[in-house]
């Protein structure tokens, strides 16, 4: 049942005791295959060494001075595929629970008001940041320290991107992103919101109207549709939409629709299990999660696969969507299924979902959403007409320097690889951050 | 195995014990209703809290103790400034009588501290009066501040035989002599004792020692009404002196009297450990401080199932069993030499042995770092054996006997092309 305490806030890290007990598992390597494994660099091998060795504000500056985000990294990284996946205390007992050991540093920080950033002396460069997501603020607090001025230009009302108005609050918090935010104002970066840039080319007069440099990370805001002509129908919504308006104005009156029906998500991603297990927190009284291939096919993660099923998402696997049942009022009333059978892998690729002839059924279902995929808005080259994209408008940049064909103009995040871990955005920030800074230093010369 | 019987009990100064292990005079002794938990729990006997005759008040300062902890670990060390028992000589000997009626098969050391001759006789005498089996003298407390009292009796011989003599004198009951180890020598004292006729030596007491300095009041701890002092130490930390101790005096054969070893007790392998260097009893009190009697249970069934396994009926069997390998340092055969050897098959790939073999030793390892795997390089090998101290993986680096024809490398020389500049005569 809806609670919203447990909905609205996310439950607590590790105490300071947990933290240190934890860290006391680790084997200090040498050469931490941990830290190799952060696509951030956030060093794990080395906070958790200076944790250890009782230099907790040293602990603190790794993680903030490597990444910004550490908190959002430490609560929204999948690490077991990541730095705990090489973590070397894995054949002692199990890997060390570096992501946990991590935010606890950052609340830490909060908690005590230890500050281990300073913005050093402006070197006089202007440089735009377009979107607030993790990439975004990763670029725009490396550029503030390096002593740029950074600004960035924000569509939405608020600042944060997927980790404002995607993730769930339970877990992830607007509290702990106020926090994170707040450290990256306090670097000198400004933040315009409500502030699209959304005009033909308006992107690239970046350049003309003061700024050094320009930093794109707008991410993916289109949501793949299964059928995109059907519009304007009661209880059809995209995940982008649904989430969205969980974390905005609209909550009471989505979570008022939620309460007591029956809701079908489609698809089997991370986003997807977003949707559906929040449904079941506001009180849902079914929630399918409808899926054409099988368990262990499914894209999210292990462990939010197996959480969603302990929360009480129904999955229904092997059933393919047709489409929509909708009545004269233009109200949803169900979703017509196809069910599916794996065929035969071919050499080593997946084994694909085969719909079996005559076997269509309706899931009657109040609110149907859709999770199947998150894409770069249509128009978006428009905003940057010279930057070269690819043919899903995904942004063409180096991946060494993250420069795209614009020069000046500089791009990371999901806008580039697609959907990808907050994570990789912040390391994306960090790297066009560099060679920011880099171009300009050369420019001048 | 199962079923076979092995015998813990222990013929001390004379008394039977029905096995070795007791409390030590402490809070963990400080009254009856908590001894007889004890003896239920397991434990033969007590050194019960120290008696005071109740010339002067005695109160405990506030607070009297602080941790040394190690990490998370909590409790490694104990320090203390508590003082001997704030109870009254009377309600003490009542518990006396109490345990004595109750726990018949228990055995009840009663440990005194007086400040004359007057006062050591009158408590010896009024413990042998009320049940007491023998007496242990405190000469060892070491935050006792007045002169001829505590650790400065323990440090002015001549007090010590003087004491002895006169608590011997007074009663019959066996007499042990509670020795400090803030000295350098404990035989001296030792054997002062023993010419004052002391049956058995008890150590050690606590190490005079620091435990935490407070970082915002600049005080250490424990802080009495702003006020730190050096005092006493105990726990895990100070086992290495004990045992240190305990052994001199158990290698020593001028004094030859039985011995009660304490310090850094907790477990069963602790406890033998001080057996194995001569300690016929062992008496704790930090282990219990730290998880409570019950540890008895576990010291019992873990000596038991080692003696089953080695076929050793009588714990007496195992007293001083390491001591005839304890030798001086110039004993040493340093013709024999090896190298370190190692089970990678179970390598985790931490790195640990390379970085303190860098850092600390022969630089002897090669580090293959797609593999994570170290390689030794025998002849670089100094036998230190560092890095097994450090491996996470049990027994994974072991020590390798290497023939006697076998030569270690010679420790790398960086200034060779500086021999021009060398200002050096030879010795004479
Ligand atoms: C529901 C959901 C759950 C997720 N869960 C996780 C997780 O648990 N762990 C994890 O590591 N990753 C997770 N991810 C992925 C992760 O959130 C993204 O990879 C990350 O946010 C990408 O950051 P970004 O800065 O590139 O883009 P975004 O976070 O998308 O930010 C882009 C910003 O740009 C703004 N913007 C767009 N167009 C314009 C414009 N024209 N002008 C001005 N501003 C504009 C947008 O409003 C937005 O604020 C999740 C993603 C989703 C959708
Ligand atoms: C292996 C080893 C060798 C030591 N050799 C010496 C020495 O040659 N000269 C010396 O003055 N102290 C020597 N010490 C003592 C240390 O300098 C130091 O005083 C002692 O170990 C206590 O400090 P610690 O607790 O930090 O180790 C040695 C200590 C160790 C562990
Ligand atoms: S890999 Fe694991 S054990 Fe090694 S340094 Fe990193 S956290 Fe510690
Ligand atoms: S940022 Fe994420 S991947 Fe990197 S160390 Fe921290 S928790 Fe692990
Ligand atoms: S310390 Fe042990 S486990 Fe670690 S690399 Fe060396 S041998 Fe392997």
């Amino acid at each position: 049942m809806y609670d919203p305490e447990n909905f609205q806030r996310m439950a607590k890290g590790f105490s300071l005791d947990q933290a240190v007990a934890e860290s006391e598992r680790c084997l200090l390597c040498h050469d931490a295959p941990c830290s190799k494994a952060c696509p951030a660099d956030t060093d794990p091998g080395t906070f958790i060494r200076k944790l250890r060795l009782k230099n907790v504000t040293g602990a603190i500056r790794t993680i903030k001075e490597n990444n910004i985000l550490g908190g959002a990294c430490g609560v929204l990284c999948p690490a077991d595929r990541l730095c705990e996946k090489e973590c070397c205390a894995t054949e002692i007992s199990r890997p060390v629970e570096i992501a946990k050991i991590q935010r606890f540093l950052v609340e830490h920080s909060w908690e005590r008001n230890i500050k281990v950033l300073e913005a050093s002396e402006s070197n006089g460069k202007k440089v735009a940041v377009v979107g607030s997501g993790p990439a975004g603020l990763s670029c725009a607090a490396e550029l503030a320290k390096q002593g740029c001025q950074a600004t960035i230009f924000e569509a939405r009302p608020e600042a944060g991107g997927v980790i404002r108005y995607g993730v769930p609050s339970y877990r992830y918090d607007v509290d702990f992103l106020e926090h994170e935010l707040q450290e990256i104002k306090e670097l000198g970066v400004e933040f315009r919101c409500n502030a699209p840039l959304r005009e033909a080319g308006q992107v690239e007069e970046l350049l003309e109207n003061g700024y050094d440099a320009v930093f794109l990370a707008t991410g993916l805001w289109a949501a793949s549709r299964l059928h995109p002509e059907v519009s304007n129908v009661d209880g059809l919504m995209t995940s982008v939409e649904y989430l969205a308006s969980l974390r905005d104005e609209q909550f009471e009156a989505l979570r008022n629709k939620i309460k007591g029906s029956t809701i079908a998500v489609i698809g089997g991603g991370s986003v997807a299990i977003d949707c559906a297990e929040a449904a079941v927190k506001l009180g849902a009284e079914d929630v399918y999660l409808v899926y054409r291939r099988s368990f262990v096919q499914m894209p999210a993660e292990e462990v939010e696969r197996i959480e969603a099923l302990e929360t009480g998402v129904h999955f229904l696997l092997l059933n393919q969507p047709v489409d929509f049942v909708i009545n004269h009022q233009q109200k949803i009333e169900g979703l017509r299924l196809v069910r599916t059978r794996l065929e035969k892998a071919k050499g080593t690729g997946r084994r694909i979902p085969k719909a079996i002839a005559g076997s269509e059924w309706v899931l009657d279902a109040d609110i149907v959403v859709e999770a199947i995929g998150n894409q770069a808005e249509s128009g978006s080259p428009s905003w940057y007409p010279n930057v070269d994209v690819d043919q899903n408008g995904l942004i063409q940049a180096d991946a060494a320097t993250l420069t795209t064909s614009v020069e000046g103009i500089f791009a990371g995040g999901d806008i580039v690889r697609g959907p990808a871990l907050v994570v990789d955005a912040v390391n994306d920030g960090k790297v066009a951050a560099m060679a920011i800074i880099e171009y300009l230093s050369k420019k001048e010369a | 195995m199962a079923g076979k019987k092995v015998d813990l009990s222990v013929d001390f100064c004379g008394v039977k014990f029905q096995n070795p292990f007791l409390l030590s005079s402490s809070p963990v002794s400080n009254s009856a209703e908590m001894v007889a938990k004890a003896f239920e729990a397991g434990w033969s006997g007590v050194a019960f809290k120290t008696l005071n005759s109740d010339r002067v008040r005695i109160v405990h300062p506030s607070p009297r103790m602080n941790p040394y902890h190690y990490g998370s670990k909590r409790l490694v060390g104990l320090q203390n400034v508590e003082q001997i028992s704030d109870r009254s000589l009377k309600d003490n000997l009542l518990d006396f009588l109490y345990l004595k009626e109750n726990y018949p098969d228990k055995i009840i050391i009663s440990s005194i501290m007086g400040f004359s001759n007057e006062e050591w006789a009158y408590l010896a005498k009024a413990s042998e009066d009320n049940g007491a089996d023998m007496l242990e003298l405190n000469f060892s407390c070491p935050h006792m501040t007045i002169e001829g009292s505590g650790h400065k009796v323990g440090q002015a011989n001549h007090l010590i035989e003087k004491f002895t003599e006169t608590v011997k004198k007074a009663v019959s009951i066996p007499v042990l002599a509670k020795m400090t180890p803030n000295i350098t020598d404990m035989t001296e004292p030792a054997l002062y004792a023993k010419q004052g006729g002391a049956d058995g030596i008890a150590a050690i007491n606590t190490v005079r020692g620091l435990s935490q300095v407070g970082l915002d009041d600049w005080t250490v701890r424990p802080k009495v009404a702003g006020i730190g002092a050096i005092s006493g130490t105990s726990g895990p930390a100070v086992k290495p002196i004990g045992l240190r101790f305990i052994a001199d005096l158990a290698k020593c054969e001028r004094l030859g009297l039985p011995l009660s070893g304490q310090g850094g007790i907790e477990t069963w392998i602790d406890a033998l450990e001080y057996i194995l260097l001569g300690s016929s009893t062992i008496q704790v009190t930090t282990g219990i401080i730290h998880y409570g009697y019950r540890i008895v249970e576990d010291m019992i069934e873990g000596l038991s199932d080692y003696m089953v396994e080695r076929d050793i009926e009588r714990v007496v069997d195992l007293v001083g069993k390491a001591l005839p390998t304890l030798q001086d340092t110039d004993k040493f055969d340093l013709e024999s030499q090896g190298v370190a050897s190692y089970d990678l098959d179970r390598c985790v790939g931490c790195g640990q042995c390379l970085t303190v073999c860098n850092d600390s030793a022969g630089q002897a390892l090669e580090w293959d770092p797609l593999l994570r795997r170290p390689t030794l390089i025998e002849d670089k090998c100094l036998s230190c054996m560092v890095c097994s101290f450090v491996c996470p993986v049990s027994g994974l680096i072991s020590y390798k006997q290497q023939p006697s024809d076998w030569q270690r490398r010679e420790t790398a020389v960086m200034g060779e092309q500086l021999e021009a500049e060398l200002k050096l005569a030879a010795f004479k």
